[in-house]
């Protein structure tokens, strides 16, 4: 889907840009049909891609030998040519995130005086992270809703389930295992983690056992709930169990605005 | 079907991972205090010490003697390749002795993965494979490992100890 090779080819031919004009053809087209019917499979919509490329390269060699010399570049599919909702096949993989991540951490870690700042470099970064997925999320919602009734929470309780269920399964694959509000106050909340998957390679040096690389995690559910104006203190703490011993907590404590807030909005 | 130990050399020669794990017990009857010292040691997860003395499976010899050893594994391979009759070699693969057997595997890296064992150990070359798996993933996506240095992953170390209790079965 990436197609670096194919990108790369189109970037060294000096006619690229010919190619680059029929793209927004295609995308808008495989947009459209993305809204009214459920999501094409990737085979479906690679046919279409290949069809309508296969087309325009015969307009060109009608038009002329020149032109069509260029069209037989690949059509470049960088980001954000690719159709907004389409979801399925868009993935990344683990080992690409895990390499990524290492060396994220890896170089973050030369940049820093303690633990505390690498957390705190690492969950700016999540942060980042979140306030992206937020967006991307709320707007792929009211798409698929056509554009009518765009739905959003507002309720805290709500709010922290969407993160945990939808949210969760869209950064890591699965929901979170366990929402549980803590016994300490009414506006501290924690999320469970049994195996978090972006952090499941990282071994900690014993010198650095307090260091939880999840702090990217909790930088990224501050970032959500920061975009559904929620604002929160969000940490990530490793509680290893016998059975597993990577479980994260994720702890919000909630700002008092957003607990003055819901004692205003009642029951 | 007993796995008596395993080495990850890397490939400068140097040895980056040394564990022994418990397998058959030594024939020779043993001394009440040595039972004792055995299962103390079996007890204990720090099988690399620089102590010398009998684990259940093959003897646990000095952190330097396994580095020699390790080195000299290293000169063996880089001979048999050279001297092999074809190009390209892989140089030596298993080393087979009366009661036990040595697998190699090496990466196109350079890193060898050595697997000691007992002679009737049919899948060595997948469980090997399962060791490469381990190794890319609990220690080259481990941000805090440097290359070319001994392991110290937790990580690496609780999947190994996996592989090596699936592998008898």
């Amino acid at each position: 889907m990436f197609g670096g090779s194919s990108s790369g080819a189109a970037g060294s031919n000096p006619a690229s840009s010919s190619s680059r004009f029929s793209i927004p053809a295609i995308t808008s087209s495989s947009l459209s049909t993305g809204n009214t019917t459920s999501v094409p499979s990737p085979t479906a919509q690679g046919s279409k891609r290949q069809s309508s490329y296969l087309s325009s390269q015969l307009n060109n060699l009608a038009l002329g030998g020149g032109a069509g010399a260029a069209a037989i570049t690949p059509p470049l599919t960088s980001i954000v040519d690719r159709p907004v909702n389409r979801m399925r096949g868009a993935e990344v993989g683990m080992g690409a995130w895990a390499f990524l991540y290492s060396a994220i951490v890896a170089h973050s870690q030369s940049r820093v005086e303690s633990i505390v700042d690498l957390e705190k470099r690492l969950a700016s970064l999540g942060r980042e992270a979140g306030q992206r997925i937020i967006a991307l999320q709320l707007l792929r919602n009211a798409q698929t809703a056509n554009l009518k009734d765009p739905k959003r929470e507002h309720r805290l309780i709500p709010i922290l389930q969407y993160i945990h269920t939808q949210i969760y399964r869209y950064c890591f694959g699965k929901a979170a295992d366990g929402l549980e509000k803590s016994v300490d106050g009414d506006d501290e909340y924690m999320l469970t983690s049994n195996q978090p998957p972006l952090t499941q390679h990282i071994s900690l040096p014993r010198d650095l056992s307090q260091l939880s690389c999840e702090a990217f995690t909790a930088g990224l559910v501050e970032g959500v709930l920061d975009g559904l104006e929620v604002p929160a203190r969000v940490t990530a703490h490793t509680v290893p169990t016998d059975q597993y011993p990577n479980r994260t907590v994720i702890l919000i404590k909630l700002d008092q605005v957003v607990m003055d807030r819901e004692a205003g909005l009642g029951k | 079907m007993t796995v008596y130990g395993v080495w990850v050399i890397n490939k400068a020669g140097g040895l980056i991972f040394q564990r022994n794990y418990g397998g058959i017990k030594p024939l020779t009857p043993r001394s009440g205090l040595l039972c004792f010292l055995t299962s103390v040691r079996s007890l204990s997860a720090h099988c690399n010490e620089p102590v010398t003395t009998i684990s259940d499976g093959i003897a646990q010899l000095s952190a330097n003697e396994y580095l020699v050893m390790a080195g000299t594994l290293h000169g063996v391979h880089a001979i048999t390749s050279r001297i092999a009759p074809v190009a390209k070699s892989s140089g030596v693969q298993i080393i087979e002795s009366e009661s036990f057997k040595m697998t190699i595997h090496m990466t196109l890296t350079g890193i060898k993965f050595v697997l000691i064992s007992s002679t009737d150990m049919s899948n060595a070359e997948s469980v090997l494979q399962k060791v490469y798996e381990a190794y890319a993933d609990a220690v080259m996506k481990n941000p805090f490992y440097t290359l070319e240095m001994p392991i110290n992953a937790t990580g690496f170390d609780a999947r190994m100890n996996a592989i090596v209790a699936a592998s008898g079965t």
